[in-house]
């Protein structure tokens, strides 16, 4: 980059150039020594505290800690000398001094970088006698995953460091000085936090541990597998580990995927669904309306009667967008050259012109966009995401990355998030409205260059509109939309960061297309990167689950209906054969009523997946599927990152992979079909579509790779239509309900995991804190929601800086599910509150 | 004696012969022999009748998890002998139990050793911080099936028959007993008898 500065020095007598402000660890890792560290944790702020990482350096008399000391010009440094490595051992031997020494018993035993930097640097003897300092003498439970030993501690500060600077709760503190000092939450409370574990994973030795591993094993009793999260997109790299057939945890580890330590609680602690008592194990066909087990070749036998029998334009597929790339594949070859049907869908929760004009806007039939090359952008705008809970990875990886390189980031929602408080400017807006605000935006700085802006596409919907009067309509202040033009006006480069809010409301896809091609004309560097909710949604698009592009976001002979169009046919008794893969559409779909009613007139419904879900009851036969830990198969995430992933287990019972089903329900139909050998489906993949040339991604590539460009541009889904949404004026009814994901679920996939369940059990609401003050309730409070056509209770979540009118209930709850509260085609749902007394 | 020898005494036959063939005399003197250890003080261990032999402290037997004088369970299922055994013969399973059970609130939930396959090597004892696993003095190991040799938790820390107080090197008294569940030599620690390499 220009500007920037590079110093010689010398390490060990060989000369290194590196740049300044460089600390000497780094320097002296380049050129190929390795310095032991403690404290020292990449991305986090330096402390110097442990100690272990001295290094000589000539003309100073004394040692100094590496880790904190920046290199300066001709600096000759040794990180071997006699001195060092005395010091070294000396320093072990004092962290030891206080150390429990209860390795036998620690849960960290065997994987202890404390035990293997004892091993390998110090002293065998310690020579302190006096009495250890016990802060406790029983271990203490610090959250429902969280299990806490103080007496272990090493002072290294990484849990304390990690909370506030990555995670952003600061939850951790210091209480006491010194060697009494002790990392802990305030008086050693029970703490309400993300629970993600990220101070477990930093730990150096067993201070911080899993309380669902506590005590299962040691480390080389684990068989390992690396596999990619399989809930929301930000798709994180981990190694799950089982003993005996039984996942006991997951971790994610540096070095082994672009997200490094970093994983949210559903990642660290959502695995144990699939060590489940009720997986699915046998294909179950329902005869008089009671379920009964049958074999795979009677129920490959019905399938193949029912769908050959019915008219290919009445028969429907929807596919998960969790399954393997080399299953959606699979799945869209199955539907539309074997069933003949063009009606193929990913998702229930959106209408598919809405997601073809998102994948338009965002350029997702493009090149992929990396997170970090996202975040080098001067300002960084998140808009329709509520990326502190949908994608809890990413929100770290801004809140870290922002930090160091102090860019702006910018963040419009109708809720208040975590990331809020790093960010330059939160803007909220009313829900629904979010086009508005884009398009006053856009007209902000339409208005700074009118010459320059004339002619871009879309700019004409805007004309004769004011800043004010979109302002008024988005619920936003003027001199709020006047500063983010500013900021975008002021910065280089933008990267948007575009979230499943657009989709879900249907709207803003035009003004982030407009405010795209503006951005684009005044000669900034623009990088939109979509956010999404789903572990391989970007994946399930490039493989053309979609009825309105074939793989590769090709042209389709035929355009297919969409989930709400099959579920309007079914309603009207037009459908013959439906076959849906794992997406639980009676629960996810944003009309519940509507959707019991259509599935039910549905024709042969085949439903696979894991779990006997709600959709799974009404259904006609049922095939138990395999998880992600139990297949091999590539992700594509939201950045467009393709990552291989290999299976631990092998499917439960007589389960099988989704891969294997639809091999099988091809070739019972059209023998010759393509085999279930994910290899072989994956080089079909790489042969057919543009995206995927080329690309061999391995379970050892640390960073997956990035899909290229398909040079198709979805150009037809321009002119999507859209309006603001009517939220009207109702004072029965005074709250703008909106829904997505609790940041511990996702979908109804974590509701299975026991350990997410004992995080979240019951219903929440989130409602602001005014709201709350003037209904006086506080968390934990019951409240009665009502909609129009139906209520729930709900234990209250006060959320400061979320404004009055706007309420929030997760989609996850099988209690009270979210969309109860709605209607077909309305995006934003009314409710009113009341307290609830269960007295 | 040499095959020449034997013929050179093969052909004698003079009035001596005649007198040894005649009254047997190297019949008695093998009987003598017989006569003399008939007499003399036995050295045989009479195992498993009424004597049985207790191994010296060093000796590695059945393996043996120990109880602090409080009674709580020494081992902390840290699953290092586990990992030090060559042959793979020790499956443990940690589990939580913070009742007293153990001295640490890790205790085995499964503690299993393979006897089939243990090569009586010992890692284990080393390996183990806390003395809760030993290699003990029972040897009586001999079964009509595998079964008897796959030992779990219970059996191994129930009180052993031979308690490490007793130091061993000894021959105890001893009762063979026939029951149900097969054939058992019951030592009486008490009647220690002298070691047969004393007993000339």
């Amino acid at each position: 980059m220009n500007g920037e500065k590079f110093v010689t020095l010398k390490v060990n007598g060989k000369e290194v150039t590196v740049k300044e402000g460089t600390l000497i660890l780094d320097a002296a890792r380049e050129a190929g020594y390795e310095i032991p560290t403690f404290c020292y944790q990449e991305n986090l702020s330096g402390v110097g505290s442990c100690r272990i990482c001295f290094v000589e350096i000539e003309g100073q008399k004394k040692l100094q800690p590496s880790c904190i000391t920046p290199v300066m010009a001709d600096m000759n440094v040794r990180t071997d000398s006699a001195q060092v490595i005395a010091a070294r051992g000396a320093m072990l031997e004092f962290v030891l001094t206080n150390h429990a020494l209860d390795c036998p018993v620690c849960d960290k035993g065997g994987e202890c970088e404390l035990q293997n930097m004892v091993w390998k640097f110090g002293p065998r003897k310690g020579r302190f006698t006096e009495k250890k300092i016990r802060f406790h003498e029983k271990d203490y439970i610090l959250s429902p995953v969280i299990v806490k030993n103080s007496n272990r501690c090493v002072h290294c500060m990484r849990c304390v460091r990690v909370c506030s600077e990555v995670v952003g709760k600061a939850v951790l503190g210091v209480i006491g000085r010194e060697a009494h000092q002790e990392m802990t939450s305030f008086v050693r409370s029970y703490l309400d936090c993300d629970h993600d574990g990220m101070c477990i994973e930093v730990c150096p030795v067993g201070c911080f541990m899993r309380l669902p591993y506590r005590y299962k094993a040691r480390h080389w009793d684990l068989k390992s597998a690396k596999t990619v999260c399989p809930y929301c997109a930000t798709g994180c790299r981990m190694t799950i580990q089982e003993r005996d057939g039984v996942v006991v945890r997951s971790i994610a580890r540096l070095g082994s995927g672009f997200n490094g330590r970093m994983m949210c609680a559903r990642g660290r602690f959502g695995y144990d669904f699939l060590n489940s008592k009720e997986r699915l194990k046998t294909p179950l066909l329902k005869v008089g309306g009671v379920f009964k087990e049958v074999s795979w070749d009677k129920a490959l036998g019905v399938i193949r009667e029912k769908f050959t029998r019915a008219d290919p334009k009445k028969v429907f597929g929807v596919a998960s967008a969790r399954l393997t790339n080399e299953e959606l594949y699979l799945f869209q070859k199955l539907v539309r050259s074997v069933f003949n049907s063009p009606n193929l869908d990913s998702t229930s929760r959106w209408n598919e012109n809405a997601s073809a004009a998102f994948i338009s806007a965002a350029g997702i039939p493009g090149r992929g966009t990396g997170i970090y090359g996202a975040m080098e952008a001067d300002c960084v705008f998140i808009a329709g995401a509520q990326i502190s809970d949908e994608n809890p990875v990413t929100d770290y990886i801004v809140r870290y990355t922002t930090a160091a390189k102090r860019n702006s980031v910018i963040i419009a929602s109708s809720r208040a998030m975590k990331l809020d408080s790093s960010s330059r400017m939160s803007i909220r807006h009313l829900p629904g409205r979010l086009g508005s605000l884009l398009n006053a935006t856009a007209l902000s700085l339409y208005m700074d260059y009118p010459e320059r802006l004339e002619g871009t596409p879309g700019i004409d919907g805007i004309k004769g509109k004011t800043v004010e009067g979109l302002g008024q309509v988005s619920g936003v202040e003027v001199s709020d939309i006047k500063s983010l033009a500013g900021v975008l006006r002021g910065s280089a480069s933008v990267s948007i960061l575009a979230g499943v809010d657009f989709l879900r409301f249907r709207e803003g896809i035009l003004g982030l297309r407009l405010l795209g091609a503006i951005l684009k004309t005044l000669g900034k560097q623009l990088e939109i990167l979509p956010l999404l909710d789903r572990s391989n949604q970007r994946g399930a698009w490039d493989m053309g689950v979609h009825p309105l592009f074939g793989p590769g976001y090709g042209e389709v002979k035929e355009k297919g209906l969409g989930v709400d169009g099959m579920l309007e046919r079914a309603n009207e008794g037009a459908s013959d054969a439906f076959y849906i893969i794992g997406e639980d559409i009676l629960s996810m779909y944003p009309d519940r009523a509507f959707a019991a009613r259509a599935l039910s007139r549905a024709g042969f419904l085949v439903y696979q997946d894991m779990f006997m879900t709600e959709t799974a009851q009404i259904s006609d036969l049922v095939l138990p599927g395999a998880s992600f830990a139990e297949k091999a198969g590539t992700f594509t995430n939201q950045e467009g990152r393709v990552q291989a992933a290999e299976p631990l287990l092998s499917p439960k019972g007589e389960a099988k992979t989704d891969l294997e089903i639809i091999s099988a329900i091809g070739s019972s139909i059209a023998p010759g079909f393509t085999g279930a050998d994910p290899q072989r489906v994956f080089e079909e993949i790489r042969g057919g579509l543009k995206t995927y040339e080329g690309i061999f991604p391995g379970l050892n590539d640390s960073n997956g790779v990035m899909v290229k460009g398909s040079g198709n541009t979805l150009k037809e889904f321009e002119e999507v239509k859209e309006a603001v949404s009517d939220l009207g004026k109702n004072t029965s009814y005074p709250y703008y309900l909106i829904t997505g994901n609790h940041l511990f679920h996702s979908g109804r996939l974590s509701r299975r995991s026991e350990i997410l369940r004992g995080l979240l059990m019951e219903p929440v609401i989130e409602i602001s804190s005014i709201l709350a003050d003037e209904l006086g309730v506080e968390d934990g409070s019951r409240v009665m929601v009502n909609g129009r056509e139906s209520g729930a209770v709900f234990s209250v979540r006060v959320k400061k800086g979320t404004p009055k009118e706007v309420v929030f209930i997760p989609e996850n709850f099988e209690k009270a599910p979210a969309n109860r509260f709605f209607k077909r085609g309305e995006t934003v749902a009314r409710v009113n509150i009341t307290v609830h007394s269960s007295f | 004696m040499s095959a020449g020898k034997y013929m050179e005494k093969k052909r004698e036959c003079g009035i001596r012969d005649i007198f040894r063939r005649t009254f047997f005399i190297d019949f008695i003197k093998g009987l003598m022999v017989t006569l003399r250890y008939n007499l003399s003080k036995s050295v045989t261990v009479r195992y498993p009748d009424t004597e049985k032999w207790v191994p010296f402290p060093r000796y590695r037997g059945v393996h043996t998890l120990n109880r602090d004088e409080k009674g709580r369970e020494l081992c902390v299922a840290c699953e290092l002998c586990a990992r030090a055994c060559p042959t793979k013969c020790i499956t443990v399973v940690p589990m939580e139990d913070d009742t007293g059970r153990g001295i640490a609130d890790r205790v085995a939930k499964v503690w299993k050793v393979d006897l089939v396959r243990c090569l009586f090597c010992g890692y284990c004892e080393d390996a183990c911080p806390t003395f809760a696993l030993r290699l003990g003095k029972d040897y009586e190991r001999a079964c009509t099936d595998v079964s008897c040799a796959l030992l779990d938790r219970e059996e191994l820390l129930g009180p052993a028959e031979v308690p490490w107080s007793f130091d061993g090197g000894v021959v105890v008294g001893a009762r063979f007993e026939r029951g149900k569940g097969g054939i058992k030599v019951a030592a009486d620690l008490s009647d220690e008898k002298s070691p047969w390499f004393e007993r000339q």
